[in-house]
């Protein structure tokens, strides 16, 4: 939508009384639009972790005891029964399990946050991209809680100094955020056009997870077909966590460099997509 | 709002529809599912199957600050669309829709409320998507709440309240948030007897303070209550504007 919010010309009759004009050259809200809802972007996060989390009994507990339940669940089974040769191997899982976990959610969840919102979206007015961010948000909450549960752990039994590595944790962790936006994106709106994009997203993450290094590194995959394997977006970033939380140890510049890049470019065609489409999503979801 | 400002600026009206279209597709086939879209594609053949319908042909609306214009016409000619234009939340197929000021519509009442939330999260989630800060809202909330009239029952999930409560909650937050346009789609037939004259009552005060008004209504005698102007549309197009006296007039003997 195209906003020209002018507070400057025309605040003449009375402060801060915005003029916008809308018009069907589509455009993308601004970030100074996005800005001016934050609040609204706070509120539904704080309102999705309320309607989550009362009523249960242990609340945020959950949250936490589900995944490492199923990292309990994959150390049993790939360090006893199907042996992968990895020193540490709880140590390996830990640190790019709940990557993978906060885009599998994410993911989930772009495909009905369009829907779920259809009546408040044909009532109000407001930036749409609230939605998809909030709803990302919610997750990097819990995200936040849970990484660091698991670096504290890598520090009492895994790490025998806290590697140097660590200080580029915040940059892979905005790379991940750019990338799982810029599946969201897209996502969010193909869901509203076809029905069955909520069927095939399981099916599709499904695959996704074992054809990333998540239980297994990527040194296990066989040379020859390891550029194959890399086109899959995930297997950079996996690799990235990989690297600077298990093995403690700097990334290769080609990778850092190549990661961010395909993350911004995926969160850019992404949004793109979205802003084509969002307008017509209000309308038919 | 200051007046004290030389030279004037040129008024700017707080609602301008200019040569607005707008235009659904009514499908006689949607394709939703993802295999029957790669075989359209494949095959060649449409993608859906649908013909245009223009809900508004060449639209045009000028709201001065502080009018009160209510729209009236039969189901289906419009009149909704032009809300939700003058709001944001459809954009138009052509031409501009422009507006100066904080817009609140009220479009479904109760459309933005999580039924597992209590009133007075409601009220906070309900408050900022319509645009207030935290600031605004903390200064505001007392007033949402007392308007609504049932203070026992805040802490109490929405779920959990009557139809009429919800309602009555919902039109609290709109008009206590203190826009320059307000816009309400059909909504005062809430709430009983006594909440309608409280709604009332403020509404006029609103209008009294300078504030601007549209309101789709088939309540004729709520809109010459109300509204100074009328606006008869008919088949996506402006039958008649004037005066509502005489516009009511005029449909009410068209509609027999």
């Amino acid at each position: 939508m195209n906003e020209n919010i002018d507070t400057g010309g025309l605040s003449a009759g009375s402060a801060g009384r915005p003029v916008v004009s809308r018009s069907s050259d589509r455009g993308r809200a601004s970030i100074r639009e996005l800005w001016a809802f934050r609040n609204l972007l706070r509120s539904l996060v704080v309102r999705d972790l309320k309607i989550k989390y009362q009523g249960s009994m242990i609340g945020i507990a959950w949250t936490l005891l589900n995944p490492l339940l199923t990292v309990a669940i994959l150390v049993t089974v790939f360090s006893h029964v199907i042996r992968i040769s990895v020193d540490h191997y709880w140590a390996f899982l830990l640190s790019g399990f709940f990557v993978w976990n906060f885009i599998q959610q994410n993911v989930f969840h772009a495909t009905s946050v369009l829907q779920n919102h259809a009546a408040l979206n044909r009532s109000v007015y407001f930036p749409r991209e609230v939605l998809i961010l909030g709803a990302m948000l919610t997750k990097f909450v819990e995200f936040l809680m849970e990484f660091a549960i698991v670096l504290i752990l890598l520090a009492v039994f895994y790490y025998q100094t806290v590697p140097s590595s660590l200080i580029l944790l915040p940059w892979i962790v905005l790379v991940l955020l750019m990338m799982t936006v810029g599946l969201m994106f897209p996502l969010a709106v193909m869901a509203v056009y076809f029905r069955d994009v909520q069927q095939a997203v399981p099916i599709a993450m499904m695959s996704l997870f074992y054809l990333s290094p998540i239980f297994y590194p990527v040194e296990m995959i066989p040379e020859a077909a390891r550029p194959f394997y890399y086109l899959n977006p995930l297997v950079g970033l996996m690799r990235l966590f990989h690297v600077v939380v298990f093995q403690g140890a700097w990334p290769t510049m080609t990778l850092l460099a190549s990661v961010s890049a395909v993350a911004f470019a995926v969160s850019l065609t992404g949004y793109l997509i979205f802003s084509r489409y969002k307008d017509v999503c209000v309308e038919i979801a | 709002m200051s007046v004290l400002r030389s030279p004037d600026p040129p008024i700017q009206p707080a609602v301008l529809l200019e040569n607005v279209v707008k235009q659904f597709y009514v499908y006689s086939h949607r394709t939703t599912s993802l295999r029957e879209w790669f075989i359209r594609a494949v095959r060649r053949r449409p993608i859906h199957i649908r013909r245009a319908e223009f809900c508004l042909k060449g639209f045009n609306l000028r709201v001065e600050r502080g009018e009160s214009v209510a729209l009236i016409g039969p189901n289906g000619c419009g009149k909704s669309t032009v809300l939700r234009l003058i709001a944001g939340i459809y954009v138009p197929t052509t031409g501009t829709a422009t507006t100066a000021g904080r817009v609140a519509a009220v479009i479904e009442l109760g459309a933005g409320f999580n039924s597992d939330l209590t009133g007075a999260d409601n009220i906070e989630f309900y408050a900022t998507v319509m645009g207030l800060s935290r600031k605004e809202l903390a200064r505001r909330v007392d007033q949402i709440v007392e308007f609504a009239g049932f203070r026992d029952f805040m802490e109490m999930p929405v779920k959990y309240y009557s139809s009429g409560m919800q309602a009555r909650l919902a039109f609290s937050v709109a008009v206590n948030v203190e826009p320059d346009i307000l816009l309400m789609d059909e909504v005062l037939a809430v709430g009983d007897r006594s909440f309608q004259e409280k709604c009332l009552e403020r509404l006029q005060s609103f209008q009294a303070r300078g504030g601007t008004m549209v309101v789709v209504s088939h309540d004729l005698d709520l809109v010459r209550k109300l509204c100074s102007r009328a606006v008869w549309l008919q088949d996506g197009m402006t039958r008649l504007d004037g005066k509502v006296d005489e516009v009511l007039e005029a449909y009410r003997s068209s509609t027999g």
